[in-house]
């Protein structure tokens, strides 16, 4: 569930990122995206989508390297090296990237995935030559030096400090995923811990830039105002140059079992003022035809204050928050149910109600105006994310990233709305009934010892 | 022109053997900035309605702005403003607080209330074809609500949960603390929710009460932003609004009382058990109706607004203190506050707090280079051209300016605006704004007192366990022994 962005100031946005989740299952009819797309013979695919009535482009370039590929004993790595990608290449000194996006009214940010790393500027569209040009010398030409990767990684010590340590509930989040796979590395905290960044080296930082950035590991998506054959042309001229390396992309491949048993852990932090539980499910990859039945299960639970566990556990005043998260990744997924809880309650109410909704999900189909409402939600939703080039660009993305086609992009609006009650039924009872839960009991460090 | 970055640098290539670099690539011409065209029309009961045309998507934006927000707090009773817009959508005279709910989701849409400084808004996002019916829920919500008792002590008691949440972490409690230091007891000085405490004591009467007050036609504004013809705008807001009657006496105007300039201080909260420290350096800034207003924000985009502001290139770029640095001016209907903070390890805050004084004094004393405030005018323009790219970011612009009582073609002044702005203004504002700011550093004292002792003479230390964000001297009182 973790996505680190480069300059998000935002604290951890429980919320944004399940918004996140359901827009990648909900694409508007109304709003088909329409792209073209072609393939580099070094490998890289291409994808633009047109419209000469905004002013600006977003460009986006997405390596298909994520937090499930850091290496043993260097958790966070592949977020640290995307700081660095920021710093220096052969023609641009650090920072440059700033220059030529913020300086001229655009922005830049990136974000570190489970499974892949995407960067992205938008700029005014007349400076699009320059930017393909930089993205290019990234791909290509990386360089760094010790200064700036102390510096960076002292930047990435903090963000872990105010991403999880300084919030109340930023270790849940870590102990969640630590809890919820048992061999495949979606276990392994995204951004890292001090101890692991410390040990990470500037020789590891070079050879993570030659094993996975390369063309026929990434994915360039423009957006926006440009001229089809300009683009063409300049892509060709700064990406076409850069070599396909001969070695294969380590790809991962581990299977996380089947869970046997239910699973139970307590974790503990400081300054928790609430205690919290979080229920996690193993669910199918974003490909499976699965999914977005799920994401639809997850927004009938949580989204929107008449959804069923916001009134029973909200409105019932039992618990502070609650969400529900189906996040389906491109290997396998996990849904998830966290609730904070209300002074006063313990997480053993939160958590029967949590599973008597669930029961009663699987056991009565769902009334027909709460399917349509949950389906225009999605729909909604789906519709401001396409309101910018860059919300269509990132939601290309996770579509060739996540489901290994881009026409998902498109398509999944029409799944949304074939979901039928028999669905909910079914993937409920299959993956959140049958299917084993971990819980993860999260209070303050003053409790630890206390029955 | 793109320039170099300063003295920090280490290039990775020796310089003596370094061609310069090729150049990348210029700029093509650009191309110009689509602006909004509001249409508006008063109804007779004197509420605004502003149109702005927006057909690329099928999707509206619409805003119920009123326009008294928690400065019209009660004194001692901070937070009242914000919990009347948690309960205002929890039930009217026709409508239960589920059946709003229900209604409104049924649409596909959301509907939130929240409370600002000096408005209060009902915020809708729906599909277009589901206008019609979303414009009516808002309209039955601000009109007819009831705050029945049961709905006032749910959400009386979450939110006193989410506050406490809140305010254990070190930002939140610093920013609370510079507050009530820049504003002393004037309304600007409480938390805009209040606190665990202030909600405590709020009665059901005061919502109703700021109700019966505030949420009138005549002290309301209607945005609309997205694919809905001006017209059919208008005979929905007449439709949905038309017969909500203006109020017997004239609405009354809260006049927030500005802090009064005071003697700077510094004041660490010591809360041993945080993650991380957390440092605020505040005073009072402007109001938005001040001339100096577009000096005010290219200062500040300069100072610490965006990622190569000074701030977050000294803190964060430079030196790897934090995750991030910057500044704002929150220019409200009275002068709001100025405020410049980072999070950082606790050991590292006296550094933090330092090169942010010395930043404050750099911005007062020479003046920006043309090759730097170029750029961050153009980062400032560039946020303004993004920000009417989506409907909420229209009905965002449109709203400040009709709060503030300004003309909507501000907006066509607004880049502008921003370019005429000189190095001279921006250091003349700075010199008689930044100075004399309160430091606050909420964190674990333990490990960087010392330290900030040596930088700071009077240096005063305040326990979480002892602090009363209600209070003047921001202590709790101790009974006698």
């Amino acid at each position: 569930m973790h996505a680190l962005s480069h300059r998000d100031y935002d604290p951890p946005m429980f919320l944004a990122r399940l918004l996140l989740l359901l827009l990648v299952a909900a694409s508007a009819a109304a709003q088909q995206i329409h792209f073209k797309h072609r393939v580099l013979p070094n490998g890289l695919a291409v994808y633009s989508i047109q419209d000469r009535a905004t002013p600006t482009v977003a460009v986006q370039v997405w390596y298909r390297v994520g937090s499930k590929h850091d290496p043993e004993g260097r958790s966070g790595f592949a977020h640290l090296f995307e700081h660095m990608m920021f710093k220096s290449t052969k023609n641009m000194p650090s920072e440059m990237l700033d220059r030529l996006t913020e300086d001229v009214g655009g922005w830049n940010n990136a974000t570190t995935l489970p499974d892949a790393t995407a960067y992205f500027e938008v700029v005014p569209s007349n400076y699009l030559q320059t930017l393909l040009w930089a993205e290019g010398e990234r791909m290509g030409s990386l360089t760094v030096d010790e200064a700036n990767f102390k510096s960076e990684r002292d930047v990435v010590k903090e963000e872990y400090r105010y991403r999880v340590e300084a919030p109340p509930y930023g270790k849940l989040f870590l102990a969640l995923e630590e809890a919820s796979f048992v061999r495949h590395p979606y276990r392994r905290p995204g951004v890292g811990n001090i101890a692991e960044l410390d040990a990470a080296t500037i020789d590891d930082v070079r050879r993570f830039h030659d094993t996975y950035y390369r063309p026929d590991n990434a994915v360039l998506i423009v957006a926006g105002d440009f001229e089809q054959q300009q683009l063409d042309a300049w892509i060709d001229q700064y990406f076409a140059p850069i070599a396909r390396p001969e070695s294969a992309v380590p790809r991962v491949d581990v299977a996380e079992p089947p869970r046997e048993h239910e699973r139970r852990v307590t974790r503990y932090g400081s300054n928790v003022p609430l205690p919290a539980v979080a229920l996690t499910w193993l669910i199918p990859a974003a490909s499976h035809q699965d999914a977005v039945p799920l994401n639809v299960a997850a927004t009938i639970l949580s989204f929107g204050e008449s959804s069923r566990l916001q009134e029973r556990l909200v409105r019932g005043e039992i618990a502070a928050e609650v969400f529900a998260d189906s996040d389906a990744r491109e290997d396998l997924g996990l849904f998830g149910i966290v609730a904070i809880m209300a002074s006063g309650h313990e997480t053993a109410e939160a958590e029967k109600v949590i599973r008597a909704e669930l029961a009663a999900l699987a056991e009565k189909p769902v009334p027909a105006a709460e399917l349509e409402k949950a389906k225009n939600l999605m729909i909604t939703n789906a519709l401001r994310e396409r309101e910018t080039s860059n919300g269509k660009a990132f939601a290309l993305g996770e579509a060739i990233v996540l489901e290994h086609d881009p026409n998902a992009v498109n398509e999944e609006l029409a799944a949304v709305q074939a979901v039928t009650p028999a669905d909910i039924q079914r993937v409920v009872r299959q993956y959140l009934i049958e299917g084993k839960a971990a819980v993860i009991e999260y209070a303050d460090e003053s409790q630890r010892g206390a029955q | 022109m793109i320039r170099r970055l300063g003295i920090a640098l280490v290039v990775s290539l020796p310089l003596f053997a370094t061609p310069p670099l090729p150049a990348p690539p210029p700029p093509a011409a650009p191309r110009e900035v689509r602006l909004p065209k509001p249409v508006e029309k008063t109804l007779d009961n004197g509420l605004r309605v502003i149109v702005v045309p927006k057909h690329d998507i099928p999707l509206v934006a619409a805003r119920l702005l009123v326009k008294s927000g928690a400065a019209s707090d009660p004194a001692g009773r901070a937070g009242v403003a914000q919990l009347t817009s948690a309960v205002v959508t929890k039930g009217t005279k026709t409508r239960t607080a589920e059946e709003i709910a229900r209604g409104i989701e049924a649409l596909g849409a959301t509907m939130s209330a929240s409370a600002q400084w000096d408005a209060s808004s009902i915020d809708v996002s729906v599909m277009s074809k589901h206008l019609p019916r979303a414009i009516e829920l808002v309209a039955d919500v601000a009109r007819n609500a009831t705050f029945a008792k049961d709905e006032f002590e749910r959400e009386q008691a979450q939110t006193i949960d989410v506050l406490q949440v809140e305010l254990s972490e070190p930002a939140a409690i610093a920013e609370a603390v510079a507050s009530r230091l820049i504003f002393g007891g004037a309304p600007y000085g409480n938390r805009l929710g209040g606190t665990p405490a202030s909600v405590q004591s709020i009665k059901r009467d005061d919502l109703v009460s700021f109700h019966k007050r505030h949420y009138r036609p005549e002290n309301a504004v209607l945005v609309l932003a997205g694919d809905v013809k001006p017209e059919t705008a208008f005979r929905m807001a007449q439709s949905a609004f038309g017969s909500w009657k203006r109020g017997a006496a004239p609405a009354p105007r809260a006049v927030a009382k500005p802090g009064e300039p005071t003697r700077p201080r510094v004041v660490i909260i010591d809360m041993p058990e945080s993650g991380q420290a957390a440092v605020v350096i505040g005073r009072t800034g402007i109001r938005r109706a001040d001339p100096a207003y577009l000096p005010a924000i290219v200062a500040n985009s300069v100072l610490g607004g965006g990622y190569s502001s000074r701030l977050n290139q000294e803190i964060r770029i430079k030196r790897g203190l934090s995750y991030g640095a910057g500044s704002s001016f929150e220019a409200r209907a009275a002068a709001g506050p100025f405020t410049a903070d980072a999070q950082t390890k606790h050991e590292s805050a006296p550094e933090v707090a330092a090169i942010i004084v010395a930043e404050l004094a750099r911005l007062s004393t020479a003046g920006v280079p043309e090759s730097e405030l170029t750029p961050r005018k153009a980062a400032l323009i560039g946020s303004f051209a993004e920000s009417l790219e989506s409907t909420s970011g229209v009905v965002n612009r449109l709203s400040a300016l009709a709060l503030y009582g300004l003309p909507l073609t501000e907006i066509n002044r607004y880049i502008s605006g921003v370019q005429g702005v000189t190095a001279e203004q921006v250091r003349r504002f700075a010199a008689a704004n930044l100075r004399d700011a309160h430091i606050v550093i909420a964190g674990n004292a333990k490990e960087f007192e010392a330290a900030l002792r040596k930088q700071f003479s009077d240096v005063e230390v305040i326990s979480l366990a002892d602090l009363d964000l209600a209070s003047p001297t921001l202590r709790v009182r101790k009974a006698k022994q």
